[in-house]
């Protein structure tokens, strides 16, 4: 993204901010976003879900604005950056929160206190990947970082420096205290591992947990389910209830041919006991407890508001706010959101973990690192790529971003970024912001809890990008349409195609 | 006479610093920037994209690796190429049907000088100006479930069920896409048409009319004929454009239900942003050849001359 394009965003941001904050009236609001060429083509790129799930940043929410940088950290930076200033370095990545963050603060304060220039590239998931994967085609370094999605590690495994080592290795340009175990071990293996190498810094942690409105729970003398069996009995006492006035059972991110329903998929195949793969490395979707995850899919999808089979992460977002579905499982990131403005259910939304699998595989059961549980994570990485031609730059950048000040102070921005580090969750800026509002950290609890207990990983190997992007998706929109008469027959036509994607990548 | 004579020395003196190649009478030098444009963004990625779809890239060492024509034995026995071939006919030859139809009726009712008209004749240019991308996300806000506006007249006519939205049945999810095409595209055969009709002689007009000729007479029997040409070029621009159809689809349904809207440039699409190049680039070959050879197969059968 040019720098034109950052102040065009900075300026938005700022008049979000002013607007929420009454200090300009409605009438200015809209002539300033007007001015910035905001308006349906916004909104509508909501509906998209061309990036990942949340609903906007508030940088105007009392808590970021009051977050100011660590005094260290801007000494350290102003420091180690001599040598480097002049420098630019640039990566591409999908709005996710903290790249949204990473962005707005390069500007202000890393470029200002090191020199060096930072471009950040923000397009589409699909085609940062595609991106990526031109650039390591030709190992040209055009971009010294990539933002790097948890199922896309063993593909650019040996492009990637490994961070830790590159650390150790560069003591001068080390950050102090950095504080490696600050990650959390799940978060670590579940989003960055592969092979035994650390290919990328956690960057961000979407994950599944379970948000369930409070009011029509005490209505309905409904508890908050400890399984899923108990879940899909609460999802049809609401949809019963209360379809007459318009609240469905849950809702869903069920469109054909996307990733988010291959993620939707994934939640109830592993909380019914199946899994992708077993340990031979063969697809295993089409196995008894697998018919069992696409049955519970199908049974969750008659509850949802018929738009949910067009909607992505978005749409299902959306639905919720707008007080379309009585819970659902799904991405913690669109919680504040629902504290937020243009919310119809501001403080009626509780989160808890997912409840409990019916049955669960084991890691050592199922192939390619793939860990069953109904926590879907959807992390990414930061890496630093071997054939930056400013990597010592790039990994300044790296650590900054990455580091406790800046991930901290990304957890109460308004936008719903999960933190990827344990102390973020006692920073005293989150704790303060766990209210009801914009920006509220009220679901922290939730996904700590899901990171350390119940997160589930899809499998690692070099194909699984293009698998689950393609293929599952779009069989399993032809399922929930029905185009195929049983489950069994959906999993049959993905099976020969999974079987033969992972076939390089099994162990002999 | 004698001030040419004077000037000719004057020119031939002001050329001589001139390189020869450059003051030669040949238009080859002349043309040297637009053959190497040519070369470098239209010849060049062709054969990158015929040698690309001769490889196979490794999914251990991401090499590509020759294996000549597989990646076309793969494509052509694939019935997904099949399927996504046959939703980009049907999606071309409905979509071009309602534009020439629509187009025509309303450049004919258009095609006034009475006092506003004129005023019409531009709003029809609007809808051309909005981004393909735009006008997707405008249908699926308007088309959506739950909050979209064209859906709820839809189900208030009784024309959709409310538990089957448009772009997740089956059977109206290309329907679907298709309104936002024709919306957009409509005007465009509107203008091609209103030009023609306006540049057609009044004789043949007036002669019908001495002779008790009607409205519809004339229709058939001189504007039709008059404009074939036109009209002939419009639809060989439209069908290579709604051939190629990529935007709606993507914004709209990705390709879903299933692969119900999915057509070849989408599914060539897909394939590339997964960096699946050597199979992407023989589908995007494939539409090429397809449309080369109906575009030639059109040319011929209705003697469009440019």
């Amino acid at each position: 993204m040019s720098f034109r394009e950052h102040d065009r965003k900075t300026f938005i941001a700022d008049t979000c901010g002013e607007y929420a904050a009454r200090r300009i009236s409605k009438r200015e609001f809209i002539r300033k976003l007007g001015i910035a060429g905001v308006g349906l083509s916004g909104f509508g790129a909501a509906m998209l879900g061309g990036g990942r799930p949340f609903r906007g940043l508030d940088f105007g929410n009392p808590a970021f604005a009051q977050s100011g940088p660590d005094e260290a950290m801007m000494q350290w930076l102003s420091e180690v950056g001599k040598p480097f200033a002049g420098t630019t370095i640039r990566y591409t990545s999908e709005a996710t929160p903290p790249t949204i963050v990473a962005n707005q603060l390069a500007k202000e304060e890393f470029t200002k206190a090191t020199g060096i220039n930072v471009e950040i590239e923000i397009v589409p998931l699909e085609q940062v990947l595609q991106k990526a994967t031109l650039d390591i085609q030709g190992q040209v370094g055009t971009y010294d970082l990539y933002y790097l999605d948890q199922s896309w590690m063993a593909t650019f495994s040996q492009d990637m420096e490994d961070p830790r080592e590159y650390y150790d290795a560069h003591p001068d340009i080390a950050m102090p205290n950095f504080d490696w175990d600050d990650f959390s071990k799940p978060l670590l293996d579940g989003i960055s591992m592969f092979d035994g190498k650390l290919v990328s810094i956690p960057f961000d942690i979407p994950i599944f947990i379970l948000m369930y409105r409070r009011d029509l729970y005490e209505k309905h003398g409904l508890k908050v389910p400890a399984d899923l069996n108990e879940y899909m009995a609460n999802v049809k006492a609401i949809q019963e209830a209360e379809k007459g006035n318009g609240i469905y059972g849950t809702t869903g991110q069920l469109r054909s041919g996307h990733y988010s329903l291959e993620c939707d998929w994934t939640a109830w195949l592993w909380g019914n006991g199946g899994s992708i793969y077993n340990n031979e490395g063969m697809f295993t979707g089409g196995d008894e407890q697998g018919i069992k995850g696409l049955e519970y899919l199908m049974e969750i999808s008659k509850n949802c508001p018929p738009g949910a089979l067009t909607w992505t992460w978005d749409g299902e977002g959306q639905s919720v706010a707008q007080g379309l579905a009585g819970q659902v499982i799904t991405w913690g990131e669109y919680f504040p959101s629902f504290d937020g403005a243009n919310s119809k259910v501001v403080g009626l939304m509780e989160a808890a973990p997912p409840p409990k699998a019916i049955s669960l595989r084991t890691p050592e059961q199922c192939g390619f690192n793939e860990i069953p549980n109904v926590g879907h994570q959807g992390g990414s990485g930061l890496g630093l790529s071997r054939y930056s031609q400013n990597q010592e730059a790039a990994f300044i950048f790296m650590q900054w971003a990455c580091s406790k000040d800046v991930v901290g102070r990304g957890s109460v921005l308004g936008g719903g970024a999960s933190p990827v580090r344990l102390s973020a969750f006692t920073d005293p800026r989150t704790l303060a912001a766990a209210k009801v509002g914009p920006g509220t950290t009220r679901h922290f609890p939730a996904v700590e809890e899901t990171i350390n207990t119940m997160m589930g990983s899809e499998p690692d190997f070099p194909a699984w990008a293009e698998l689950s992007n393609n293929t599952i998706p779009v069989e399993l929109g032809k399922f929930l349409t029905g185009q195929f008469k049983t489950p069994q027959e959906c999993m049959d036509a993905i099976k020969p195609v999974a079987d033969e994607m992972a076939a390089p990548f099994r162990k002999a | 006479m004698a001030s040419s004579t004077i000037a000719a020395p004057a020119a031939s003196r002001r050329r001589s610093w001139l390189p020869r190649w450059l003051t030669a009478e040949s238009a080859l030098p002349w043309l040297m920037p637009v053959i190497a444009l040519l070369l470098a963004f239209g010849v060049y990625p062709l054969l990158y994209a015929v040698w690309l779809s001769l490889q196979e890239r490794s999914r251990i060492t991401r090499q590509f690796e020759f294996v000549g024509l597989k990646q076309w034995g793969i494509a052509l026995t694939d019935p997904r190429t099949w399927d996504s071939f046959q939703v980009t006919l049907t999606y071309t030859l409905v979509c071009l049907a309602v534009q020439v139809v629509l187009g025509m009726a309303i450049a004919l009712l258009l095609d006034t000088e009475r006092r506003g008209y004129g005023l019409l004749r531009s709003l029809m240019i609007l809808p051309l100006v909005v981004p393909p991308a735009v006008t997707g996300l405008m249908f699926l806000l308007m088309e959506d479930a739950q909050f979209g506006v064209l859906s709820y007249y839809l189900k208030q006519l009784g024309i959709i069920d409310p538990a089957n939205p448009l772009l997740a049945n089956n059977n109206t999810a290309l329907i679907g896409v298709m309104l936002a095409d024709i919306w957009q595209w409509t005007p465009f055969m509107v203008l091609i048409f209103l030009a023609g009709l306006r540049a057609l002689p009044k004789e043949p007009y007036e002669a019908a009319a001495i002779d008790g000729a009607s409205a519809f007479q004339a229709f058939r029997l001189i504007t039709l004929p008059l404009l074939s040409r036109v009209i002939a070029v419009a639809v060989l621009l439209r069908s290579i454009d709604l051939f190629r159809v990529y935007d709606y689809i993507y914004v709209m349904t990705s390709g879903g239900p299933g692969t119900q809207t999915e057509t070849l440039s989408f599914y060539a699409g897909r394939l590339f942003t997964l960096a699946n190049f050597p199979y992407a680039a023989t589908l995007a070959l494939i539409v090429l050849i397809s449309l080369n050879v109906l575009a030639a197969v059109f040319i011929k059968l209705f003697k469009v001359r440019f």
